[in-house]
């Protein structure tokens, strides 16, 4: 058996997590985890042994769903790929985030809240936050997104930012 | 380094992805600037807000299980006829020759044959094994005392699992969970021992390829865990653990011993 036929199925988990908090719902995370598998299994012969199998994974897995969602693209219930505004985008200038109470908000959030904002942000915030919250290196990371390191850095940044701005609605 | 510069790296640092000199002169920066000090607190906020709060979702065993069930597996014991079928019209040739050989040859295959049963039953233990510990709630039902554990069972299976000891000071009974062991459910009990997690893995044995070991256990290790196997009233168990031979062996006979 091949590296990925081996060794791919002990992701699953990591895998659906992503694939709920990109679609927001069970169903949709179940097909895309599915679909994502299966892309796998047609492209094993491109994954190099040695490298990360888990971070080309979630690359299909990512890709799958950018796919998937460009031709679902009325479905409200998505973020669009650009919805980190340019007013989430300059977070880190706003006054509340000098607010010396934003440390207490930020303690005061709860599961709900923190899904709740995770899911306004567009679906690159919200992958480029949890890969990063998964461990992956920000190179791993790049290559799941096709992007340069330094570029993966700028968006991390942003996301976050982003999500803070998020929680001061939901954390007040 | 400005404040501006130290901003959009708080968060690299605190992950200690820095270089050693940027990340000198961030820390240098933060024990001067209040403002950026304070910044880098609620960036330690966020991100244990995102590691404590916001929901994770493993998979559903149903999706792990419609998944495993297109996967590839290993390549399964050939057939006698498949194997044999290249070699006929040679085998043919030489009969006289092979009639001396036969018996050697059949006990080398038959050989084979059980090996490769033994290797996928003991692997599919590993498999269940790990597929429990690598579960976000491993245990469907923590464990108030064997009394509780059983019945919870009842209507999850289509058998009654026939386990009696209830765990000790040195095997405390930690829970149980629904798994699957092969084509059917399993029971699996978790005990511990010290800081071990052991599984025992209860299922019907009737239509299992059994190792030829007979009524007495197999004794294994499969990927560094050590994995004791054995039938008893029409049921397979399977205990499997990184805990070293001797403690799975003694709890093993504990098993044995219920009435």
């Amino acid at each position: 058996m091949s590296a990925v036929a081996e060794q791919a199925l002990a992701y699953v988990d990591a895998l659906h997590n992503l694939a709920r908090h990109l679609t927001g719902n069970d169903a949709d995370a179940d097909d895309l985890v599915q679909e994502t598998y299966a892309r796998a299994l047609r492209a094993e012969h491109q994954f190099t042994p040695g490298t990360n199998l888990k971070a080309w994974l979630y690359r299909i897995l990512r890709n799958t769903f950018v796919s998937l969602y460009r031709r679902q693209r009325h479905d409200p219930t998505v973020g669009g790929l650009d919805t980190v505004d340019s007013a989430s985008q300059g977070a880190a200038d706003e006054p509340w985030l000098r607010d010396d109470l934003e440390l207490d908000r930020l303690r005061k959030v709860v599961a709900a809240e923190i899904e709740a904002a995770l899911m306004t942000l567009s679906e690159e915030a919200r992958t480029v936050i949890l890969l990063d919250l998964d461990g992956l290196s920000e190179a791993e990371v790049s290559d799941v997104l096709g992007c340069p390191v330094g570029t993966v850095k700028s968006r991390l940044s942003r996301a976050r930012a982003a999500l803070r701005l998020r929680l001061r609605d939901y954390a007040r | 380094m400005d404040c501006d510069a130290v901003r959009t790296t708080l968060h690299d640092y605190q992950e200690g992805r820095l270089p050693a000199a940027a990340h000198q002169a961030v820390r240098a920066h933060l024990e001067s600037c209040p403002a950026c000090a304070h910044a880098g607190a609620v960036e330690r906020e966020l991100t244990s807000v995102l590691e404590h709060q916001l929901p994770q979702y493993p998979a559903s065993l149903a999706l792990k299980r419609r998944i495993a069930a297109r996967w590839p597996v290993a390549t399964p014991p050939r057939s006698r006829w498949a194997r044999w079928r290249p070699w006929l019209v040679p085998a043919l040739a030489v009969l006289a020759v092979g009639l001396v050989a036969a018996p050697v040859l059949y006990v080398e295959r038959t050989a084979g044959r059980a090996t490769s049963v033994r290797t996928a039953m003991v692997a599919e233990a590993v498999n269940d094994h790990l597929r429990v510990l690598s579960s976000a709630r491993p245990l469907e039902i923590e464990s108030g005392g064997l009394h509780q554990v059983k019945p919870w069972f009842e209507g999850r299976l289509d058998f009654a699992p026939v386990v009696s000891f209830e765990g000790d000071a040195d095997f405390p009974l930690k829970g149980g969970a629904v798994g699957y062991f092969l084509d059917r459910k399993a029971a699996v009990l978790v005990y511990a021992y010290r800081l071990h997690p052991i599984s025992l893995l209860v299922f019907r044995a009737d239509g299992l390829r059994w190792p030829a070991t007979g009524e007495s256990a197999l004794t294994t290790q499969d990927r560094g865990f050590n994995v004791v196997m054995w039938r008893q009233s029409g049921l397979g168990y399977a205990l499997v653990s990184d805990a070293d031979g001797r403690t799975l062996a003694a709890l093993a006979q504990r098993l044995h011993a219920q009435p």
